[in-house]
């Protein structure tokens, strides 16, 4: 059916109920009937219980009046009557607009104005801190903790001073906004278990200096050093993590790091691009390159 | 007939009584509802808005049989403080796929129209199994169960699909041909992650605002 025929439907719904309930109201309080005409032939219960006909109280014709009244005025100034929009031309898409507009029209300066605020000012700013916590609790705590230092062995610690994509202010923002997808492949089909065992132990010692001689140097100077460089330095560029630095995202121990080795990782940061305004990502930065 | 005679008559026939209110009691509904099912607006899914795939399709079922919907909503109101927390308001064409829709009524958790782009599938998939590990003060029950079971045990999702063909999703015959293999090896949390992480694709689409 077409949608005419629908708006047509609810307005002449809406008006013919709506003079059915005055009609009904009317004819309850001044119908002409009076208290006891209608006991020609009264119906007795139980010897004297007999059934009335006492009209119900005024204030609630006045309640039932005042309501009608409402409906009327409601249904001319807001939409309610089919395609009728009212004369207040009020929608629900269109007062959220006009509150997006007085928001940004209130807040817009300062916020664009802290979102290009040098990274110190703000952080000299105790009240836009706090603030930078609850956006980072609001956003970031899930995966990295409320304490930013990450959870679950698989979200990085955000305090410590190893960051595989980089801690700069500048990468730290390409991180927040763009997000981040690190995959390090798995060597499990290329491995057997001692190589694998000595694997470890050489990234192991890597957290202490480079060996020169080494069981494991061999398979690591050609499977690992694309990624992670010949000094296990890693690199930024690529995610891929420090290996001097003895902090290993998900776990430093025997068993984990060779789980990682043969079965590989793969780490994703979401990009919070499309959810925060500049002004929070600033915030976000200044609050986690804070020293 | 003046109202207090039709009133005594109604109150002698009672199966006029019946009637009676059920005319008056249907009237809303014929005014609120009735319209809506005919209106194309509600049906028509916007430009940005597809199908699910065959792990997703599981992933549904699996959270309804759940109940995340009696905790979660999944309908961001077009209010300031919605569209700024979740993202861009819902329309009924995101739903157009949707059967039955899920929008909820209730929020003891976070509405989780928009939640696709927020969080990794890593952290879901921790998050299901035991959610205090990762939220400590997360009063959602954990779903450990989800990890051990297949996604499609009966084997019939291909079934599934072409009903769902047949109701107007637009599923390829190749779609369904390749359905059991994306999802032979699957495990319900596989499947419910891989739903979660297309809830809110859409968002934005057909000029409704991002924040």
């Amino acid at each position: 059916m077409p949608f005419d025929f629908w708006v047509g439907w609810v307005a002449v719904l809406t008006v013919l109920s709506l003079i059915g309930l005055a009609w009904v109201i009317y004819g309850a309080y001044f119908g002409g009937q009076k208290v006891g005409e209608d006991e020609q032939s009264p119906t007795v219960w139980d010897e004297n219980l007999r059934e009335g006909a006492h009209p119900a109280p005024m204030w609630w014709f006045w309640t039932m009046l005042a309501s009608l009244v409402f409906t009327l005025v409601y249904l001319i100034l807001y939409p309610g009557l089919g395609s009728f929009s009212g004369t207040f031309r009020w929608s629900q898409g269109g007062e959220l607009e006009e509150r997006l507009v007085a928001h940004e029209s209130a807040f817009g300066a300062r916020r664009s104005e802290i979102a290009r605020m040098d990274l110190e000012l703000i952080q000299a700013n105790d009240v836009l801190m706090r603030a930078a916590k609850r956006v980072f609790d609001r956003q970031c705590a899930a995966c990295h903790g409320l304490d930013a230092t990450g959870q679950a062995g698989m979200f990085p610690n955000l305090l410590d001073h190893a960051w595989q994509w980089g801690n700069s202010p500048g990468a730290i923002e390409k991180t927040i906004r763009d997000g981040r997808h690190g995959i390090m492949v798995g060597w499990n089909s290329v491995l057997n278990r001692s190589e694998a065992s000595q694997l470890v132990q050489y990234t192991l010692a890597l957290a202490d200096s480079t060996p020169s001689v080494h069981p494991g140097k061999a398979k690591y100077d050609e499977l690992c050093v694309a990624c992670h460089g010949a000094d296990g330095k890693g690199s930024i560029a690529l995610g891929a993590p420090d290996l001097t630095t003895g902090i290993y995202t998900y776990g430093g121990d025997v068993l984990t790091i060779k789980e990682t080795i043969l079965y590989g990782r793969e780490g994703v940061m979401p990009a919070f691009g499309g959810i925060l305004d500049d002004m929070q990502i600033r915030l976000l930065v200044a609050w986690l390159s804070r020293s | 007939m003046s109202v207090l005679g039709i009133h005594r008559k109604l109150e002698e026939n009672s199966g006029l009584l019946i009637f009676g209110i059920l005319f008056v009691s249907a009237i809303g509904g014929l005014v609120q509802v009735l319209p809506s099912v005919f209106q194309d607006e509600l049906v028509t899914p916007t430009s940005e808005t597809q199908p699910y795939g065959p792990l997703e399709l599981l992933g549904r079922d699996v959270y309804i049989r759940e109940g995340c919907s009696t905790c979660h909503s999944q309908q961001v109101r077009p209010l300031l403080a919605e569209v700024k927390r979740y993202g861009p308001f819902s329309s009924a064409g995101e739903s157009a796929y949707d059967r039955p829709f899920l929008w909820g009524s209730k929020r003891t958790g976070p509405d989780l129209h928009r939640v696709g782009a927020k969080y990794s599938d890593a952290w879901q998939r921790v998050h299901l199994i035991d959610p205090r590990s990762v939220v400590p003060n997360s009063i959602m029950p954990a779903y450990p169960w989800l990890a051990e079971r297949a996604a499609d045990p009966r084997e019939n999702i291909q079934t599934r699909m072409r009903r769902l063909q047949m109701l107007g999703h637009p599923y390829s015959d190749d779609q369904i041909a390749q359905a059991p293999y994306l999802v032979s090896d699957k495990t319900e949390l596989d499947a419910i992650v891989a739903y979660l992480g297309v809830l809110g694709d859409a968002a934005g689409s057909d000029g409704r605002m991002a924040h």
